[in-house]
């Protein structure tokens, strides 16, 4: 157990309610009553992820602030985590903190991304993460809480505050918290962050900064070219004009047990999903989504969503009834802004 | 329930000193950086700026750099390359 001094200046309060309502004051919540921080409550987080209060997650050099274990530790209570749930929230702040992610942008931008979280690997179960029915929906405390934590950090730590330096235009409700875990139960492909060099027994979290959710429906097929067709019908509209570096296609039960059923890896999936998915640029251009005159060479040349295949992560999850799956678009401006990145949760640290 | 403390959970950004290199006092004569984010337009935009300059306000000549994209500072080439070759910078936004 840490018996470091933690810093944070303290405020007395005379009762709970009272507690909740000095958050709200101070400009500390997110709309929503926070759980007050006390002393034993964040050593109880700090001591599930051993972690000394004062060790640096991550620098934020836009902001010239150090994330420290203790403020992650305090606004990971005041989210309403468990201890447990400590180490995933660790993980994902190192994932902001990470160059490729880069933070400004997505933290920043009118195109009001938030922080999609992928949970895979035991920790997933074991914590009770919903990968399951009403995938994004609220009932689930670790996908609840661990999200919200994430952005109270950022909120209160790294000082990105809505209508200052967040300023995304109309956002999305994801931005409460935006996490999901992969059903590698029932999934017959390789999890996500296996494709991405984990051991399946390691546990880990993918951040991406990310628009909401665009649902796409298809009860009439039972082939996989059937399915994925409807799905890139849709994608292909997005047409990532806005230079989305990645995008993640969320498989749910029914189309999952239908796409594998004919022998479809999630590599196959990728390559399909790339393939049909491409805009001609005169098409993008009648639209008014690139600019420009159309050239008779416009008709030909193919733009593709994203810069390679690898670049669609297609993960398991969702419920096992419905005839419903959805894809995410990344947060604008290339690969040059913004990159998923998938750190490991270390479940105890010395 | 009896009183009890709870811990701020925000920070203080570090306190970094930000010195603005003096203005010229005319443009006459200077070499001039332009920095295009590029946001649409922002190219065609900072071309105009920098034609004005010449025009209007005696500018010798001026170089455009293009970032890597709106939402990065600009990177290390860029400021070597305005360090040795210019006099003054001009940053713009084409949204």
């Amino acid at each position: 157990m840490t018996t470091t001094q933690l810093t944070s200046k303290r405020y007395p309060v005379p009762d709970l309610s009272h507690a909740i309502e000095f958050c709200y004051q101070q400009g500390w919540t997110d709309g929503l009553p926070v759980v007050p921080p006390t002393e034993g409550a964040v050593r109880a987080m700090l001591d599930a992820a051993g972690l000394e209060p004062g060790q640096e997650l991550c620098f934020i050099t836009n902001r010239q602030v150090a994330v420290t274990a203790e403020k992650v530790a305090v606004n990971a209570v005041m989210a309403g985590c468990l201890p447990e749930h400590m180490p995933v929230v660790v993980a994902a702040v190192e994932g902001l903190g990470d160059p490729k992610w880069g933070y400004h942008g997505p933290a920043a931008s009118t195109g009001g991304a938030a922080v999609l979280m992928i949970v895979n690997g035991p920790i997933a179960a074991r914590l009770g993460f919903n990968s399951g029915d009403n995938l994004f929906g609220p009932g689930w405390r670790s996908n609840a809480t661990t999200g919200r934590a994430v952005r109270l950090v950022m909120r209160n730590v790294i000082g990105t505050l809505p209508g200052a330096l967040d300023r995304g235009t109309v956002a999305h409700p994801g931005k409460y918290s935006y996490v999901i875990a992969e059903n590698e139960v029932e999934s017959p492909w390789t999890p996500l962050h296996v494709q991405r060099g984990f051991k399946a027994e390691e546990s880990t979290v993918t951040v991406m900064s990310a628009e909401g959710p665009h649902q796409f429906y298809n009860q009439l097929s039972s082939t996989a070219e059937g399915v994925l067709t409807s799905l890139c019908d849709d994608m292909q509209h997005h047409a990532s004009t806005n230079g989305q570096p990645q995008y993640v296609v969320v498989l749910a039960g029914e189309h999952m047990r239908t796409i594998a059923a004919a022998g479809w890896s999630k590599a196959d999936i990728q390559e399909f999903v790339f393939e049909h998915t491409q805009n001609s640029v005169a098409h993008l251009k009648r639209v008014q989504r690139l600019a420009g005159a159309i050239t008779p060479a416009d008709e030909t040349t193919m733009r593709p969503l994203v810069p390679s295949a690898e670049d669609v992560l297609v993960v398991a999850a969702g419920g096992r009834a419905g005839a419903f799956s959805c894809y995410i678009p990344g947060w604008a401006g290339g690969k040059k802004s913004s990159q998923s990145v998938t750190k490991l949760i270390r479940e105890r640290r010395a | 329930m009896a009183g009890f403390e709870i811990l701020d959970p925000t920070v203080e950004p570090r306190k970094q000193p930000l010195t603005y290199v003096p203005r010229p006092d005319s443009l006459k004569g200077k070499r001039v950086g332009l920095v295009e984010n590029t946001k649409f337009n922002s190219d065609k935009l900072l071309v105009k700026i920098g034609d004005i300059l010449k025009s209007e306000y005696g500018a010798a000549d001026y170089t455009m750099w293009r970032k890597h994209n709106s939402s990065v500072p600009a990177h290390q080439e860029i400021l070597d390359e305005a360090r040795r070759g210019v006099d003054c910078v001009v940053a713009g936004i084409g949204d």
